[in-house]
């Protein structure tokens, strides 16, 4: 039976904050690993639209890497 | 024989150390510290640099204004006149201050001006042991980028109130929608309205502090590791790290400035 008690020091031991902030990458590693896949082969569909595909790329990989620092950022002051 | 090294750099194991604020004099009873030194080198730099470039005779620049005048020309061309149209040239003059002000923190940020000072005077200059600081990166502070939000949250919101009149402001702040959801869409709203520039300022905080945050993390593990084999991977992944963190400030920096062309935009012209 998990005693509350060895419980709460379980988590303190394990650093529950940097789990977190694990997470947090995994997720945005995830969704940055999508736009880069579509980018590529909206690239190899039509090679003329390089320069625009390619700032849309650019673009929402900043927007997604946002969302993925804000949890960072709570993991790191928590 | 590490130890023997005298490293003023790295004094400390603590990678979140190099991030905040120190404090450099103090006058009165006021500190002054590196960041806000930084910003006010920033601005020296750059009313000096766009004065020199203004007041070129020839019309085509070189050098470094022919960079500047490219980044300032890419800037209006490509990221406020497709968004703003008409408008450019009122908002020029803030989107080209906020674009350039953020880059030229986060640049110099980049520069180790307490370890130039350490190292070109023989240790004479040491700010590390006395745990203050002169150089650092201001943009990584959530009240400098916090502000700069807050300066945009008011630009859009004047704007937008400006341009429509309060009047029809109010009612198209709202998409089309059956009468009982209103208040529910009002509140999301203003929610929207808070929560996209305090997003623009927590973005460039994070970016800058982690980025900053992992360098010294890369630095301490060699004192914490005292190999020369650790030491060598480090320095050349730090090195390598700096060349992300220069794209990252570039980018940032017109994130910043594209996201709010596209919200003034947008509360000036809503196409609900």
């Amino acid at each position: 039976m998990m005693d509350p008690i060895i419980l709460a020091e379980a988590a303190e031991a394990l650093n529950v904050n940097a789990i977190g902030a694990g997470l947090a990458v995994m997720g945005g590693a995830f969704g940055i690993g999508k736009i880069g896949a579509s980018a590529v082969e909206a690239i190899a569909r039509q090679p003329e639209a390089n320069g625009q595909i390619s700032t849309a790329m650019i673009i929402s990989a900043a927007l997604i890497e946002g969302a993925t620092m804000f949890g960072l950022v709570i993991c790191m002051i928590a | 024989m590490i130890h023997s090294l005298k490293i003023g750099i790295v004094a400390s194991s603590d990678p979140l150390a190099h991030v905040v604020q120190h404090e450099f004099i103090t006058i009165g009873g006021f500190v002054i510290t590196n960041h806000m030194i930084m910003i006010l080198l920033a601005a020296v730099l750059m009313i000096a640099g766009f004065i020199y470039i203004a007041r070129q005779k020839t019309m085509v620049p070189t050098g470094i204004k022919n960079f500047l005048e490219m980044l300032l020309v890419y800037i209006r061309t490509d990221v406020v006149r497709p968004v703003l149209g008409k408008d450019t040239d009122r908002f020029i003059k803030y989107l080209w201050t906020v674009f350039f002000f953020i880059l030229t923190l986060n640049l110099l940020g980049m520069v180790p001006i307490d370890g130039i000072l350490y190292l070109v005077t023989g240790g004479g200059v040491d700010l590390e042991s006395q745990h203050r600081a002169f150089g650092g990166t201001a943009t990584a502070n959530i009240w400098m980028t916090g502000a700069l939000a807050i300066i945009s949250f008011f630009m859009i919101q004047f704007n937008g109130i400006r341009e429509q009149g309060m009047g029809p402001y109010v009612k198209n702040f709202i998409p089309h929608v059956p009468l009982p959801l209103v208040p529910m869409m009002y509140i999301l709203e203003i929610v929207g309205a808070l929560v996209k520039p305090f997003a623009l300022a927590i973005r460039l905080f994070a970016n800058m502090m982690a980025g900053h945050a992992v360098m010294g993390a890369m630095i301490g593990l060699i004192m914490v590791s005292n190999s020369y084999a650790v030491g060598g991977v480090s320095v050349v992944g730090c090195a390598l790290f700096s060349i992300l963190e220069l794209f990252v400030a570039f980018l940032q920096a017109y994130i910043f400035t594209f996201l709010t062309t596209l919200f003034i935009g947008a509360a000036m012209h809503p196409d609900h």
